[in-house]
């Protein structure tokens, strides 16, 4: 009976989709509104001003055409920065997602004190990126850090390591620091999704023998699935795009070692006052993230 | 399951509720700016504790002679004003008023015709009560200054521990890189390193190897600006610099001016190369070591070469675009009069040294515990300050270069040593590179 | 399974999740201990992990001589204002791209995506541009509305993901009865996707009190200038780093985002069985 009921009511649904048409558009209508004004006339004008070779602070400047990309594509600094920043978004992203599983799950089974566990887990992504950089920077420091100090207590190293000067100890660094401020992203959204799988599905599965690898990989994970996959695109666009950690934490250095494109851009606009050049590279940026985009959802619609 | 609804509704409600209350408690705490005629926005990029109490002086005393004015002050970073002054001058929203800018980041303005002559604020202040020359940097083009200083400061003194040289048997300061060396080495041990000098890719690192390329007898530019810093000076600046790293602390290749400084106050290193800061942070934060502190010129290849000061030369513009311009230059002036001028200087003894020769001279000045604890110190700086230079202004020869700006915010020169130090490259074949960079800058 | 065990495990497993909990909140715990360091503490070779002498001293600093207070108003008014504005626009945009069907829907949702792939690098300049013809330069407002392009399309897209997991039998059984899709929404969309709601609004809150670099460039006034750069700006020069006082700053930076996360994980948890039932 229910079943005939929904089956009937999908129908009816679908013949009022025509007359709803126009209410979505309209319950859509802030957002393309605001979408309007707020990012296209910036990103037009980021397009635009890439073909012209401009200085910062007065915004004026003369039409070079398409010299900015020819200049970018034939300099290595580009293309360091490209594979940095390939480095540091897969880098990090890898150990968010699995450490961001790893931990919502434990969080999701019964754990005492677990909404202290819970909000202490959160806590990195609460923090500011400004004060986590700080923090980090005084655990990491040469002369008063602790972490050099266990290292020297425990007789791992000699001399106090450098973690942020030197390769590839501040990509690493970086790749960590990013990890442990951006997993809980991924604890909150896993959890969120755990919370609503119908213990039936995880009954059934026992009740067919199913270990607990075995739940795990054939309920948790699909049922995660879209949520991971959104995760996924978030988290990627989020990381590649980054600025205020990497900015912070290691300035890019050493050398152009840590550079990623978003540095990249900002030395352009506002160190060389060269706004033409910044958002050439920022177009480009946005092209490899487009193409990434593109691939990435037409994977996991399949 | 009635009762399930009901208790996900009261929630829901209590969220609703609360987010309201969030808003409405945020909406009433906005509260309303106080109104009057004129406000005149003043930023600065030196804002410590004791300098932010003697400008609120400086202000109180303008607000109660101008009742209708109102003067905003405004922090900005060394490390954040590109940024927020492009935006401000593209969005033509300019402070009235800009302080403590070294002057390389003037001239770039100033080349943009992004900022109003200052030549009145200094007829107003008294040309004659300046430092003969002073204003020489800000003279761009020829009769027209582009801002003034508002203090001096000798970047590059090598600070000394009197009490570390004599435990280690060292009887005069050292003069030459060598003796440097040795004497860092000397007292290097028991947890102190010898030196703090920075090594990221930073300011900081850019402006060292710019006094060390001048304590070699070279040059970056030559006086007609070409570039000309591919040479065996610079060769031998690089080297002493990637010789200086084993007697800092592992962390100083992330460095910048503050981690230098606190290396030295705190008693972590024996010598650093810093400004006259160094004697009040010590005085508050380390006041054991008060005792034991002394600078002198930072010493060069050889008694050859004479010492080379870097000054930045903090700055006082006027944006072109800034409203209310005659009350703002009224302010300018007036930064400069009596016991308020005195107290900035005394905010920062030794670091902001006076650019008024009649400050320099005043009684009041002179009254002070640390300008007289430490009157040969600054007396000293006072006078590398007053002959010191920068990359805006290598020699008395060297035209204003207005690219310095842009030379020192690439990074290029702290890279070139990150690749010398850090990746132990060539110096010929870096120096190459980084002239070839320099070239790119000079011309675009 | 035995219950001995099972106890053994049970408490195996606490042990090690609590090890992996207290080794990620670690430096919180560095903070906390050194915020109650005298400073004369801070610069010791090794390190203590406790502090000898326990003050207050940089708390009461922090709140009567800096204008923390006045950094800590803006950015809560800048969390708020930001997450109401997000999430009103972002929940309507996301129930119509999922419950509804017209031409280009899906390219829609693909341009809100696009459009977040700029850098905030480069949108900054033309966002300053904009907000200082609107006559919004150095006002709250204009944090507000700058970091809508950010926070927007995160929220949308997160906001689509937890509405498209809500079964459509519900809409169309509410539809039946007779309701209208506005009320199907509020009475049937809306409490069902509640949880969603509120850990989307979190994380915007979230982005809108941590972000630095527009609070940074946009505005430049201490009466609209928000905690991250506040902080910073008063703590760390190029001449001094106040550890204390960061620390300090850090721990009350953060605790009114412990304890509204602490209350709301509870209700995410009930509201979400509470909706689930009721369906």
């Amino acid at each position: 009976m229910p079943t005939i009921r929904a089956a009937s009511a999908s129908l009816r649904l679908r013949s009022l989709d025509a007359r709803y048409g126009l209410l979505g558009a309209l319950l859509i209508a802030p957002t393309v509104l605001v979408f309007c004004t707020v990012i296209v006339y910036p990103l037009v004008s980021a397009i635009y001003l890439g073909l012209f070779s401009i200085y910062t602070p007065t915004m004026e400047g003369e039409w070079v055409g398409l010299d900015n990309y020819r200049r970018l594509l034939a300099s290595g600094e580009f293309w360091r920065s490209l594979a940095n920043n390939l480095i540091w978004t897969a880098g990090t992203l890898t150990l968010q997602i699995v450490f961001g599983i790893l931990v919502a799950l434990m969080l999701h089974r019964n754990l005492v004190f677990r909404a202290l566990a819970r909000s202490l887990v959160l806590f990195p992504y609460f923090l500011s990126t400004v004060v986590a950089v700080l923090v980090w920077r005084w655990l990491f420091n040469d002369l008063y850090g602790v972490l050099n100090h266990l290292l020297l207590w425990a007789g791992i190293v000699d001399l106090p390591v450098d973690w942020l000067g030197s390769m590839p100890n501040a990509m690493i660094s970086l790749i960590f620091v990013g990890a442990w401020k951006y997993f809980p992203f991924v604890v909150i959204a896993v959890l969120a999704r755990l919370q609503a799988i119908p213990d039936e599905l995880y009954e059934a599965a026992s009740i067919d023998g199913a270990g607990a690898w075995a739940r795990f990989t054939d309920v948790t994970l699909p049922q995660l699935r879209d949520v991971l996959i959104v995760v996924v695109l978030l988290r990627t666009i989020w990381d590649f795009k980054e600025f205020d950690l990497i900015y912070l934490l290691t300035g890019g250095g050493p050398i152009i070692g840590t550079q990623t494109l978003p540095l990249m851009v900002y030395k352009e606009a506002f160190a060389l006052n060269q706004m033409g050049g910044a958002s050439a590279t920022a177009v480009l940026m946005m092209l490899i993230m487009l193409l990434f985009m593109s691939l990435y959802l037409s994977r996991a619609r399949d | 399951m009635s009762g399930y609804s009901s208790k996900g509704g009261i929630t829901r409600r209590a969220a609703l509720r609360g987010a309201l209350a969030l808003c409405a408690g945020a909406a009433g705490l906005k509260s309303l700016p106080a109104r009057a005629n004129t406000t005149i926005r003043w930023w600065s990029t030196q804002s410590s504790p004791e300098q932010l109490a003697a400008y609120r002086f400086q202000i109180a005393a303008f607000e109660a002679q101008h009742p209708d004015v109102r003067v905003l002050f405004e922090q900005t970073s060394d490390e954040g004003y590109p940024a927020q002054l492009a935006a401000a001058f593209a969005g033509g929203n300019v402070p009235n008023l800009v302080t403590h800018l070294p002057s390389f980041a003037v001239a770039d303005y100033w080349q943009a015709g992004l900022l109003a002559p200052f030549d009145p604020v200094i007829e107003s202040v008294g040309s004659d009560r300046f430092f003969a020359g002073t204003n020489r940097v800000y003279e761009i083009e020829p009769g027209v200054h582009a801002a003034a200083g508002i203090g001096n400061t000798a970047a590059n003194m090598l600070w000394l521990r009197t009490d570390l040289m004599q435990q280690a048997g060292i009887e005069s300061a050292p003069e030459t890189w060598d003796e440097l060396r040795a004497a860092c080495r000397q007292m290097q041990g028991r947890g102190i390193y010898g030196a703090q000098l920075p090594y990221a890719r930073n300011s900081a690192t850019s402006l060292v190897i710019v006094c060390f390329i001048h304590g070699a007898g070279g040059q970056i530019l030559s006086p007609d600006l070409d570039v000309a810093i591919d040479s065996d000076e610079a060769v031998d600046a690089l080297e002493f610099y990637r010789s200086m790293r084993e007697l800092c602390p592992p962390g100083a290749t992330g460095y910048s001016w503050g981690e230098t400084l606190g290396a030295f106050v705190s008693g972590a290193t024996a010598t650093g190369l810093y400004a006259g800061r160094v004697l009040v942070n010590v005085n508050t934060r380390n006041p054991r070591l008060a005792e034991h502190v002394t600078c002198v010129p930072f010493p060069t290849v050889s008694a050859g070469v004479p010492p080379w000061t870097f000054n930045d030369y903090p700055s006082v513009f006027i944006p072109a675009d800034a409203p209310d311009l005659e009350m703002t230059r009224r302010f300018a002036a007036w930064l400069y009069e009596g016991e308020g001028y005195i107290r900035q200087l005394h905010a920062t003894p030794g670091h902001i040294l006076p650019v008024l020769q009649t400050a320099a001279e005043d009684e009041r000045y002179l009254d002070h515990e640390l300008v007289r604890r430490y009157r040969d110190e600054i007396a000293l700086m006072s006078t590398s300050a007053a002959a010191g230079h920068n990359l805006g202004w290598e020699s008395p020869e060297h035209r204003i270069n207005v690219k310095a700006g842009a030379l020192v915010n690439s990074g290029i020169l702290a890279e070139m040593v990150q690749r010398v130090v850090l990746n132990e490259e060539q110096p010929r074949t870096v120096l190459a590179d980084t002239a070839r960079r320099i070239e790119t800058i000079m011309n675009a | 399974m035995s219950t001995p065990a099972r106890i053994a495990r049970r408490f195996l497993f606490n042990v090690l999740a609590w090890a992996v909990v207290l080794v990620i909140a670690f430096p919180l715990l560095w903070m906390l201990l050194t915020s109650v360091k005298p400073s004369s503490e801070l610069f010791v070779i090794p390190p203590r992990l406790l502090p000898g002498e326990i003050t207050f001293e940089h708390y009461r600093r922090l709140l009567t001589e800096t204008p923390f207070l006045t950094y800590l108003r803006n950015s809560a008014w800048l969390a708020a204002g930001t997450t109401l504005v997000v999430i009103s626009i972002a929940t309507l945009g996301a129930h119509s791209l999922v419950r509804f069907s017209y031409p280009g829907r899906e390219r829609l949702a693909r341009l809100v995506l696009f459009t977040y792939l700029l850098p905030s690098v480069v949108l900054i300049i033309p966002l300053y541009l904009l907000m200082a013809g609107l006559g919004l330069a150095n006002t709250l407002t204009s944090l507000i509305i700058a970091y809508t392009t950010f926070a927007l399309p995160y929220a949308l897209w997160l906001l689509r993901s937890f509405m498209k997991a809500i079964p459509d039998d519900l809409e169309s059984a509410a539809l039946v009865d007779g309701a209208n899709r506005m009320q199907a929404f509020v009475d049937v969309i809306l409490p069902q996707a509640l949880p969603g709601i509120i850990s989307t609004a979190m994380f915007t809150a979230i982005l809108a009190w941590n972000e630095y670099f527009y609070a940074l460039v946009l505005v430049n006034n201490d009466a609209a200038r928000p905690l991250t750069t506040g902080v910073i700006n008063m703590l760390v020069t190029s001449f001094n780093i106040e550890w204390s006082l960061l620390m300090a700053a850090s721990v009350m930076m953060s605790l009114p985002l412990i304890v509204v996360f602490a209350f709301l994980q509870r209700y995410l948890t009930r509201g979400f069985s509470a909706g689930a039932i009721k369906g």
